[in-house]
């Protein structure tokens, strides 16, 4: 019996450094941004036709490159405005382990931002246990906004947040 | 039946928009090739333009500015369609002078709206030279805000061509507000005998709106400071080239203010709800009425504070008269404020300017 192809879709992302905001097209499988991410085969994250800014000034653009690649420890976030970009989604039969359990309200930083929304979780979140029990390199944050520290009115909203676990600096529950 | 321009580097998404605009029975043209853009948009003068932001070699900011510096294109509607999605990028693009603002993807029917709402929003022709005075001898009133974001309405809104005039001679704030630099200001323009319109035009600072500012210069200043007949000279110049002159007045009734009374079309006279505010408008009326006499008059009651003791009624008892237009508290102006970005240009469901609208309807 033949194999079905690997069907590949190009999605666009926001993707954070230290110091800037890189716009560009990932191509993805069905395990969306984060499986590439998770995918021990290779340490770099690629996009095609990326368009860098510096976070101060987001809207400004200095430089454009067709082919751009990132050491993955190197990212500290990257928004999507659609979670199936992001994380592989239920099917018919089975819900995604990423989408089990219940929203609980989460505040954390990484380098230069603070970053808040909701992580799905089952039973009652220990930062500890949230971090080592989330699947992979990092940590999907729902629904979620990212404000630069140092300049709060500059902020990105999305459906969902990948948060490098590693880049975490504080990580705060609220009580649900 | 528009003729519209679509300047994308993607040939599939650029396809795909020019369909969607063939079936809402316009007329595109597409262009691949953002170097090439400026020539074709020269030749072919459409009615708006759609404008991808990520381009190799020029960017959407980029070509923007350069249509709204090329004087026979800087009245023309740009639409910018980007994949950058964020608040900040729909700043980014009003800041680089684009009408309005989309991110993609983007339905055939939201396109279709939104470009329908351009072509009725384009004027035929700005009217011409209405010089437009605010008032207020009372501090902290939010006169110079009100001028900056009805500057930036009337460009935005009615594409004018539109001058902002700061006449403080204490350090004025219009520039602040608009993140410009001070210098050229009025103080470099020379005697009213040798103005003339170069000389103007050189003292004024671009927005990348469009607007164009003749700043107050840094410092105190001589409150007779600029003389009266530069003023009246300034203004008709100034009244001859552009579609609305805004002049924010000095909060004395020096000769500038005076000489500018005089020479307007419309004085607007800023009120606070708070008894100072009132009664200051109430023992300048007088003095304001007689100066520009042949001008229409209107009352703008301006929310700066979050808690302001007088209601409406109570400012209309004290001033014997209808306020024209109330403005209502926006909490987004300190920001607006610090980042050096008017409400009017970067957030129009904003309270501040959608009660602005109303006022600029009225002119």
């Amino acid at each position: 019996m033949a194999t079905p192809p690997v069907v590949r879709n190009k999605v666009s992302i926001d993707l954070f450094t230290d110091a800037y905001r890189v716009t560009g097209t990932a191509v993805i499988g069905a395990g969306g941004i984060h499986s590439e991410l998770g995918n021990p085969a290779s340490d770099f994250l690629e996009l095609q036709d990326a368009y860098i800014s510096r976070i101060q000034d987001p809207g400004d653009i200095v430089a454009s490159y067709t082919q751009v690649a990132f050491r993955k420890e190197n990212i500290n976030f990257i928004v999507l405005q659609n979670r199936r970009d992001g994380i592989p989604t239920s099917t018919q039969h089975v819900r995604s382990v990423f989408l089990r359990g219940r929203p609980v309200p989460v505040f954390l930083t990484v380098p230069s931002f603070e970053i808040r929304g909701e992580i799905l979780y089952e039973g009652k979140p220990k930062p500890r246990d949230v971090i080592v029990q989330a699947i992979g390199r990092f940590l999907p944050i729902f629904v979620a906004k990212a404000s630069a520290s140092l300049y709060p009115d500059i902020s990105y909203s999305g459906d969902l947040i990948l948060v490098h676990k590693d880049r975490i600096g504080i990580l705060c529950f609220a009580d649900v | 039946m528009a003729k519209i321009t679509v300047i994308d580097d993607d040939d599939v998404l650029l396809r795909m928009v020019g369909m969607m605009l063939e079936r809402g029975g316009h007329q595109p043209t597409l262009i691949s090739q953002p170097a090439q853009a400026m020539k074709s948009l020269k030749d072919s003068r459409p009615d708006i333009v759609v404008l991808d932001v990520m381009m190799p070699g020029v960017s959407g900011h980029d070509l923007c500015r350069q249509i709204r510096a090329t004087p026979e294109l800087a009245d023309l509607p740009v639409l910018i369609l980007t994949a950058r999605s964020q608040e900040v990028d729909r700043t980014a693009a009003l800041k680089s002078g684009a009408t309005d603002y989309m991110s993609k993807p983007v339905t055939s029917q939201e396109l279709l709206e939104r470009v329908g709402r351009l072509l009725v929003e384009k004027p035929a022709a700005s009217r011409v030279g209405q010089i437009v005075s605010l008032v207020g001898f009372r501090g902290g009133a939010g006169r110079t805000t009100l001028a900056v974001n009805l500057a930036g309405l009337l460009r935005r809104q009615r594409q004018a061509e539109v001058c902002l005039v700061d006449l403080s001679t204490n350090g004025g704030q219009a520039a602040l507000h608009l993140r410009l630099a001070t210098r050229p200001n009025w103080a470099d323009l020379p005697a009213a005998a040798s103005l003339d319109w170069a000389t103007v035009e050189k003292a004024l600072v671009s927005h990348p709106s469009g607007l164009r500012l003749l700043a107050a210069p840094a410092g105190l200043h001589p409150p007779d400071r600029p003389a009266a007949d530069l003023v009246t000279t300034l203004l008709k110049l100034l009244k001859d080239s552009f579609g609305f002159v805004l002049v924010d007045l000095p909060p004395v009734l020096n000769p500038a203010a005076q000489a500018a009374l005089a020479a307007s079309d419309v004085v607007i006279q800023v009120v606070a709800p708070e008894v100072i505010s009132v009664q200051n408008v109430v023992q300048s009326g007088r003095a304001v009425a007689k100066g520009a006499a042949s001008a229409r008059h209107l009352i703008v009651l301006n929310h700066c504070f979050a808690n302001e003791p007088l209601p409406l009624a109570t400012v209309e008892r004290a001033l014997n008269g209808r306020v024209d237009v109330s403005v209502g508290y926006d909490a987004n102006q300190t920001r607006a404020l610090a980042q050096g970005v008017p409400l009017s240009l970067t957030a129009a469901e904003s309270p501040l300017p959608t009660d602005l609208g109303r006022l600029a309807e009225n002119l």
